[in-house]
């Protein structure tokens, strides 16, 4: 198995884009890769917004047409993923990091088909509606594993201390902003409350004014 | 100008930081992707739009998502000048030598600046006004048309001399 990775490492098509000193190698593989991803994640993490309702302006049905560019993105990505991984597939193979990055991006592709499926099922709702649990479900799945991906992907090059002191500094931001976030909904919900029931109590003055 | 850039582009204490915590470089690289990916996500639904993709879009309704684009320049500019300021910690390079030295850098410096400039022309020559008014499935103006062109042009060989940087050539 090892004489096999051995052999894809050293071909001749991923040692010529490993040393050759021209831009066109190496670093414009790099740079596809991170066109892919840039249009991949960017772009379904717009209909995860919307879908979410933080953004309720944005007609959801519209949203669909974006999804070719996002399928192209995919593939830029999972092309040049597999070249970059030639390059270096020993070391990448026995680093439990590039495994954690993968598992990342199978989650998130599985939970972007299924966001697509539970938005766009129905044709004929309304642009305004607010899209259903079910959707929101996977827009959040979608978009953690999206952050693990692209976190996985920066730190495969660390050493595997750094690794551990990065994902425990990702863990503890993660559940500070998860709190905070609480914090500003359930305080939002409260405000909204109150205005609510000032605009009733003041439209039922009204109304009594108005029989007097 | 050369001492007063060596003296404000090396900060000691974004040094210490990345010196003393190690996951702090990792952590914001991702960061900085994060913001790429939201900045690229919002600006480019909007370039896509004017283009004549996705027409169904009221241009308006897209606006809403600036403030996200925003968030994540904000985010790329942030993380980005920690690189900068802190690269000393990371390569044993002084930051006004990679600037001065690596092409790809001041490439991408260049073209951040000139996507900058094409987004102040698009608001001063009154394009984001008049693509405000544009309801689903109307055409945007060519101008707005070649700002939104110009501006994915832009954003994308920003992304492309970012990747070509740590190939550059530095002369200490």
């Amino acid at each position: 198995m090892q004489e096999f990775l051995e052999s894809i490492e050293n071909s001749g098509f991923s040692s010529y884009l490993r040393e050759t000193p021209s831009v066109l190698g190496y670093s414009t593989v790099l740079a596809l890769h991170t066109f892919g991803m840039a249009f991949l994640v960017g772009l379904s993490g717009v209909i995860a917004l919307r879908v979410l309702g933080i953004v309720p302006e944005l007609p959801l049905k519209p949203l669909k047409k974006l999804m070719p560019i996002i399928i192209i993105g995919f593939w830029v990505n999972a092309v040049t993923g597999v070249i970059l991984t030639t390059l270096a597939i020993r070391s990448l193979l026995a680093n439990w990091d590039f495994y954690v990055k993968l598992a990342a991006i199978v989650v998130a592709i599985v939970a972007l088909t299924k966001m697509r499926h539970a938005a766009f099922a129905d044709p004929n709702v309304a642009d305004d509606t607010p899209a259903s649990a079910d959707a929101r479900r996977w827009a959040k799945l979608m978009l953690l594993s999206w952050f693990l991906a692209v976190l996985g992907g920066r730190l495969t090059a660390y050493a595997t201390y750094i690794r551990i002191q990065s994902a425990a500094a990702v863990a503890v931001a993660a559940i500070l902003l998860v709190l905070l976030a609480n914090i500003l909904v359930r305080r939002s919900r409260s405000t909204a409350a109150a205005r609510r029931a000032s605009l009733a109590t003041a439209g039922s003055t009204r109304k009594l004014e108005a029989r007097v | 100008m050369e001492p007063f850039l060596r003296y404000w582009m090396r900060w000691p204490s974004v040094e210490h930081l990345i010196y003393r915590y190690l996951w702090v470089w990792g952590v914001c690289q991702s960061l900085h992707f994060v913001g790429m990916a939201l900045l690229i996500g919002t600006v480019g639904i909007l370039d896509l739009r004017l283009l004549g993709m996705a027409k169904q879009f009221p241009v308006a309704a897209i606006k809403k998502l600036i403030p996200w684009g925003v968030f994540g320049f904000v985010l790329c500019l942030a993380t980005g000048l920690l690189f900068i300021t802190g690269i000393y910690a990371n390569v044993n390079i002084h930051p006004y030598v990679v600037l001065k030295s690596d092409v790809f850098l001041q490439l991408k410096l260049f073209f951040v600046v000139l996507a900058g400039v094409n987004l102040l022309l698009f608001y001063v020559t009154g394009m984001s006004k008049a693509v405000d008014r544009l309801e689903a499935g109307e055409e945007a103006p060519p101008l707005a048309k070649f700002f939104a062109g110009a501006s994915l042009f832009l954003w994308i060989a920003v992304m492309y001399f970012a990747r070509l940087i740590p190939s550059g050539k530095f002369q200490p």
